[in-house]
């Protein structure tokens, strides 16, 4: 099944699919960048989305979809654009709860593909890479990438 | 701001470097950042290196090779192209085969450079003298040997405690190395047989820890805070006569993370004091320092918050310390192993595109990579568990 198929299947995201990263707001474009934008496979605005049926809901931002050349199947990146500083961490945490409940619950058709989680700063970045903030991230699952996420053509292992 | 340029020697295809208050120097092993720091001291102090190499009895002969091979280390000469070389000392070309072939009439030393192999200056815990290394060790170890040996042998002559000593350093700063460095030892100067050494003691003389049983981070300390005794001189002389620069090369050698973090405090309060302080280093807890001081200057945060980051007492000399390395120019440059050249990285934004900034010059790379590879980990283990 490619991403695309699978968000027809997914409830609430029925029409949501949009070709490369369309589906991103504006102001939040330049903060992904793909090395080969041709290897993209759409995207999904989920905030807006699942608006009307979750509207109090701590939802998350996007979904992409991308084939890394090494890999057979597509490869979804969870993305969430929020700024990146400390007292944010509790907020995007519970970001991260929702997505991860919605993906065993509404989401199931989604949830079978590889995947990273990120979190990318919408502003200006206070964490280093080797903070104890970001390490708490990585222990939920929730990658710190910094302003910009970059989507590579291979996939890391 | 004062430059210094090098082109094609040993390592380093280009560094062009521009020294703020605060200088720090980051890169992978054998990248140059040594080589930089010795030609900023020759440029500096051609002629007291010169002085100091002839009054030991060492002859280049007007030979640049020679010259080098004495300075530098033995088959040093290696990093030198005739033709290709080049270096730039605040804006103009520097004839470097020409510095070697006449001696200069000024003897003046302004800048003092602490060499990262200055263990070897205590052997056998006394300061060895300059004659007593090889021809072919390099200057600045057998320079920074020869003046701990001259302080100690000078200014602590006698038996007695070196440290605490109520005229060397702060109050506050004597509380935070007696905790994380000494454990509340004394280091005082003591004579085994007629031979004077120094040593760790918890208080009677009977007790005494020669240097052989010292921890590694104690032989590696000392050394060290003799360094810093000889740049704060006591009573109310702020900073040593004539000296403008100092170079300390991988402060954090053999030190547990709470003692970097009272050396690094040490290091703001020479910056503090007037001195331009250039540092190569390892430790991204450096990295992490400079990172808070940019940042809280940038907010205008209470000198506290800065000393909070170091478990320093809030007391007014500590205060003055900190508002003062508040207002202090700090420039990073990462030494990049892959093409030789330098990157100026003084912003440390850990969004920055370019990884050599992002990742601290590579000290924080480790960690983004470990941090990457447990979240992909968890993201995935879910998925697994799903249905």
């Amino acid at each position: 099944m490619t991403f695309k198929e699978a968000v027809a299947d997914t409830p609430n995201l029925k029409t949501a699919w949009q070709p490369g990263l369309q589906a991103l707001r504006a102001e939040d474009r330049p903060h992904i960048r793909a090395e080969n934008p041709r290897q993209l496979r759409g995207s999904v605005d989920m905030d807006a989305a699942l608006q009307q049926v979750a509207p109090q809901a701590n939802r998350w931002d996007f979904a992409i979809g991308h084939q890394h050349t090494n890999r057979r199947g597509e490869f979804i990146y969870w993305v969430e654009t929020h700024t990146g500083s400390d007292n944010q961490v509790k907020v995007v945490l519970k970001k991260l709860e929702w997505l991860k409940t919605w993906l065993r619950l509404e989401g199931q058709p989604l949830a079978r593909f590889d995947r990273d989680i990120i979190w990318v700063s919408s502003g200006h970045t206070l964490f280093t890479k080797g903070s104890a903030q970001v390490k708490t991230l990585a222990q939920r699952g929730l990658i710190y990438a910094g302003a910009v996420l970059k989507i590579p053509i291979e996939r890391p292992a | 701001m004062t430059t210094l340029n090098i082109k094609h020697v040993g390592q380093i295809t280009e560094a062009n470097l521009a020294f703020g208050d605060l200088t720090v120097l980051v890169g992978p092993q054998a990248t140059g950042k040594s080589i930089a720091l010795q030609l900023l001291k020759l440029m500096v102090d051609a002629g007291q290196v010169q002085a100091e190499l002839g009054r030991y009895g060492l002859d280049w002969e007007g030979k640049l090779p020679d010259f080098l091979d004495a300075y530098l280390g033995e088959g040093m000469r290696a990093v030198w192209r005739s033709g290709e070389s080049r270096i730039e000392w605040e804006g103009k070309t520097v004839d470097l085969p020409q510095w070697a072939a006449h001696k200069r009439k000024t003897k003046e030393e302004s800048l003092f450079f602490i060499p990262a192999q200055r263990v070897l200056a205590l052997r056998d815990g006394w300061p060895r003298p300059f004659t007593d290394y090889t021809p072919g060790d390099p200057f600045a170890v057998r320079e920074y040997s020869e003046k701990l040996r001259v302080l100690v042998e000078q200014e602590f002559g006698g038996a007695g405690d070196l440290f605490p000593q109520e005229r060397r350093l702060k109050r506050e700063f004597r509380d935070l190395l007696q905790k994380n460095v000494f454990s509340n030892f004394h280091l005082r100067v003591d004579k085994f047989r007629s031979q004077k050494r120094l040593v760790l003691g918890p208080g009677a003389a009977t007790e005494n820890l020669p240097y052989m049983v010292w921890s590694a981070g104690q032989r590696e300390f000392v050394p060290l805070l003799l360094g810093f005794y000889w740049l704060m001189p006591p009573a109310k002389i702020s900073t040593r006569a004539d000296i403008e620069w100092v170079v300390l090369e991988e402060l954090e050698m053999g030190l547990h993370p709470r003692a970097i973090s009272v050396v690094v405090l040490l290091v703001l309060e020479l910056v503090a004091r007037g001195y331009r302080v250039c540092l190569s280093t390892h430790s991204p807890q450096v990295l992490d320092a400079l990172w808070a001081l940019k940042h809280l200057r940038e907010t205008h945060a209470r000198p506290e918050v800065l000393l909070n980051i170091f478990e320093a007492p809030n007391t007014p000399p500590m205060q003055r310390l900190a508002t003062s390395a508040m207002e202090k120019t700090v420039k990073v440059y990462y030494f990049n192993r892959e093409d030789g050249a330098t990157s100026d990285i003084s912003e440390l934004d850990p969004s920055a595109e370019g990884q050599a900034e992002a990742g601290w010059g590579g000290l924080s790379e480790f960690s983004g990579r470990a941090n990457e590879a447990v979240a992909r980990a968890v993201a995935n283990a879910d998925r697994e568990a799903q249905p």
